[in-house]
């Protein structure tokens, strides 16, 4: 028998040479997965066009750093229940073991599997803004009807989402071994093209890129003189924003919910962590969100400082502003890194540089129904939904059945979005719906000492103290602080379009529906003679 | 007849009292416990002069009376650990003497074990209650003869056992791991073993397989993948299928109504597999929780009437 021994000269712990005793991961790709799920490409800019003309007066870096120390509480949070219960299917598992089988299903299936139907046309349309409309533009493409600007239609969204279901419907087809390896790919390529931003906006001046964006206004899209034009249709519209600065900090809060769009999501890849653990795993863990979520407020910050310094700050609210009063300078998504490309004066190099910024969504885009298959399966195996939901078919590995619980609603939803400008403003409603989720997860954390206390005293998390007092219940409350202010701005100021009636029925509806496959469960397993309330009950141990 | 299933403790003395209950607890007729009951960590307490010292879960703690050092060994136990008491001398010992570390681990597990084997009787009132036992790969050796001569514990491994009407076949072994561990055997040989225990039994319609390794492929088997360091690859986003060929073969070509799994914790399931249900309640022993399945079978038509996975 081989052992091993912990602890240096004196050791303090043995460990035999058995399964599953393996090194912990990587912090590196903890790192990468929670870069490119807190997205500051995809949804980090795609967000910017929302947010600044909706809050004229809010100051981005504030809001961005605010937003980062806040969300750091709940990276603390999830990193608690990483550790403590590190299983698989996430939010699911700590909700139904802490909190009860019913809420759990109810709050993983709405945040984890319904409101992701929501999500497949969001990353259309993202496809459609940062890949297509660029490269259709960039090369003066004119076909299908109107060339780049058909991608904005009702068609061209459509198509797109269609696209985008079927990549991320294949990628969870084909397994995550292989797209895990591109996805890092994706990662370094995408921060190289990030990189060459950053160097153009650097190298070149506010008067460089004036001329670039009057030159190429010209010659792709036919507008004279673009920047001043910009100017002018936004003032013309109605639109003045204030100038870029660090206050005040009332409008700057209101920012926050807006940048949860992109922020919130630093521990997507928690419904993914298994059975590894250890006594110094609270700490990999928490480094590998944390770094990750920082990373992008990084990403972030170093973006606007060099729209100040080189495009010019009350310019790219402009264009923003444009594009939010549904009148955008070109027809298209203001994409800025298509107008930093057009600091070089080469298409080639333009073009290239679009497909290579396009590695952050492709990078992305398989994390889509990936975890909504694992909260499908975990459902099923605890016989809440049909034993079909989990099945793999024999010769592909397709989770054919769960998939199609994925696909069919989220392609349905897709047209209504694309062909419905009211649905599409909902968009903050799929940010809305998980945030709900996360708010169960942190009250599980908070009262995990108390619901639990075998489970408390026996995790990792429990020894993380600071001035005597455990810091995961405390980061958990300021987690739900963080959360319920939100919710409270989503729900209350009609600026995020979520407090709507029809949206309104719209996540309501997800919420009944989750209660009624629960309760219809519960009776059709009665009626089998199967008890589903016996799931989660714990023997006694005496 | 109504089964609890549950496998791979690991020497959670938490899950052993809980699974001793847990006849009653469910209403079962049976229970079985699959393989992997030993434990992996070994925790040294040093015995000083009027006091002991440990190292639990990276805190040093200090016990200064008998009761203090029996929660804290009760805690280590619970957590499937062993707690070793030492003096500083047998420390030093452990940590310089080659096999000392191995000799003592085997010693610890053996006296758990036999601990283990009292408490049953006391629960599972001196037999009355049939409860089938099995190694793993991760067993050693020497736990077979202990369980072999408890009164109130069937020792499963190579077996065919009549139970009503049912009949319960035996394997701790896997296919090779990375981890090269006591009970692991190429595939060929593996299937050498299945057909021998198989041909045992009679009336394949009510034959349950209690085969430690999960069939390969059967989403029974998902294991992160590792590198050549054993370090879990992609942050431990990717999985891959670990479990027997041989296994997958023999339920394909036998069609036993029921097969019983386990050795890949993360990897809780149940699969369809032609008649055959086969099931891994996984294992999240560290928790202190009991993962396990509540399994209804029907003698007169052969088949699993109901089940559902638990987190007991």
């Amino acid at each position: 028998m081989a052992t091993d021994a912990i602890g240096g000269e004196t050791p303090t712990l043995f460990l035999r040479k058995a399964t599953g005793l393996v090194r912990g991961w990587s912090v590196r790709d903890s790192i990468i997965y929670a870069c490119l799920a807190t997205n500051f490409v995809t949804l980090g800019l795609y967000e910017f066009t929302f947010a600044g003309p909706a809050f004229p007066k809010g100051q981005f870096i504030t809001a961005t750093l605010i937003s980062g120390v806040w969300v750091s509480f709940l990276v603390i949070a999830y990193a608690g229940l990483i550790v403590t219960i590190p299983r698989a299917g996430g939010d699911y598992v700590w909700q139904s073991r802490i909190l009860g089988s019913g809420l759990g299903f109810v709050m993983a299936a709405t945040g984890w599997w319904f409101i992701l139907w929501l999500w497949a046309p969001i990353y259309g349309n993202i496809l459609s803004v940062q890949l297509f409309e660029p490269l259709w533009a960039t090369l003066k493409w004119t076909w299908p009807n109107g060339g780049a600007a058909w991608f904005g239609t009702n068609n061209g969204i459509f198509i797109v989402t269609l696209i985008t279901i079927v990549i991320a419907g294949l990628l969870v087809s084909l397994g995550m071994a292989g797209y895990a390896r591109i996805q890092k790919y994706a990662f370094f390529g995408g921060m190289a093209g990030f990189a060459v931003v950053v160097i153009l906006l650097l190298i070149n001046s506010h008067a460089d890129f004036i001329s670039s964006f009057n030159l190429y206004g010209q010659k792709l899209f036919g507008v004279h003189n673009a920047y001043a034009a910009t100017n002018h249709a936004a003032a013309k519209a109605g639109y003045t924003t204030s100038p870029f600065g660090f206050g005040p900090l009332g409008p700057t809060m209101l920012l926050v919910p807006a940048f949860m769009f992109f922020l919130l999501w630093p521990n997507w890849g928690s419904t993914l962590y298994g059975e590894i653990r250890g006594a110094s795993d609270f700490r990999r863990v928490f480094t590998g969100m944390f770094a990750g979520l920082w990373m992008t407020v990084l990403l972030t910050i170093i973006f606007l400082l060099l729209i100040v310094k080189t495009v010019g700050w009350g310019f790219y609210q402009n264009l923003n502003a444009l594009d939010y009063n549904l009148t955008p300078q070109f027809g298209i998504w203001p994409y800025p890194f298509m107008f930093a490309g057009w600091l070089v004066h080469n298409t080639a190099f333009q073009v290239i540089l679009i497909l290579v910024l396009s590695l952050w969504f492709f990078g992305w885009v398989g994390t889509l129904f990936l975890s909504s298959t694992r909260v499908i399966f975990a459902a099923a195996f605890d016989r809440v939904l049909p034993d079909r939901a989990a099945e793999v078919s024999e010769k592909r590995k397709v989770p054919f059945y769960s998939l199609v619980l994925m696909l069919l609603p989220a392609v349905i939803l897709a047209a209504i979005y694309a062909y419905s400008s009211t649905f599409r403003t909902y968009t903050l409603d799929a940010t809305l719906v998980i945030a709900v989720t996360y708010l169960f997860s942190a009250v599980a954390v908070v009262l995990l000492p108390w619901l639990k206390p075998d489970l408390w005293r026996a995790s990792p998390a429990s020894r993380i103290k600071v001035l005597g007092v455990p810091i995961v219940p405390v980061a958990g409350v300021i987690t739900i602080g963080l959360l319920v202010f939100n919710l409270v701005e989503w729900l209350s100021n009609d600026l995020y379009f979520v407090n709507s009636h029809d949206s309104l029925i719209f996540m309501g509806a997800m919420y009944v529906l989750a209660i009624v496959v629960y309760v219809l469960a519960r009776v059709v397993r009665s009626r089998q003679g199967i008890d589903l309330g016996l799931i989660n009950k714990e023997i006694p141990v005496e | 007849m109504r089964v609890f299933f549950a496998t791979d403790i690991h020497g959670s003395e938490v899950c052993w009292r809980k699974f001793l209950n847990s006849a009653a607890f469910y209403k079962a007729d049976l229970v079985v416990l699959g393989g992997d009951v030993t434990g992996k960590v070994m925790v040294p307490i040093v015995a000083h002069n009027g006091y002991w010292q440990a190292v639990v879960r990276g805190e040093s703690i200090r016990m200064d009376t008998q009761a203090e050092l029996e929660e804290v060994q009760k805690q280590i136990r619970n957590k499937g650990s062993y707690p070793a008491v030492v003096t500083p001398d047998e420390l030093q010992n452990l940590s310089d003497e080659e096999g000392a570390v191995d000799r003592r681990f085997s010693q610890e597990m053996t006296h758990s074990l036999d601990r283990w084997m009292d408490m049953a009787d006391g629960k599972l009132q001196g037999g009355e209650i049939p409860c089938i036992l099995n190694g793993g790969n991760d067993d050693i050796w020497e736990i077979d003869d202990i369980i072999e001569s408890s009164p109130c514990v069937t020792f499963g491994e190579g077996k065919a056992l009549d139970l009503d009407g049912f009949h319960l076949v035996s394997m701790g072994w896997t296919n090779p791991t990375p981890w090269d561990t006591f009970r692991e055997a190429p595939e060929e040989q593996l299937r050498e073993k299945i057909d021998a225990v198989v041909s045992q039994i009679p009336d394949m319609e009510r034959a349950i397989f209690n085969f430690h390794a999960p069939p390969y492929g059967s989403g029974l088997d998902e294991a992160p993948a590792l590198d050549d360091t054993l370090r879990p690859m992609h942050g431990g986003a990717v999985m891959k299928p670990v479990g027997s060929t041989a296994v997958r073969d023999a339920i394909n070509s036998y069609q036993p109504m029921l097969s019983v799994h386990g050795h890949i914790h993360e990897s809780r399931g149940i699969k369809k597999m032609g008649r055959t249900l086969a099931i891994n309640p996984g294992s999240v022993y560290g928790d202190g929780v009991l993962q396990g399945a509540v399994l209804e079978l029907n003698a007169k038509k052969g088949k699993v009437a109901k089940y559902l996975l638990v987190n007991g």
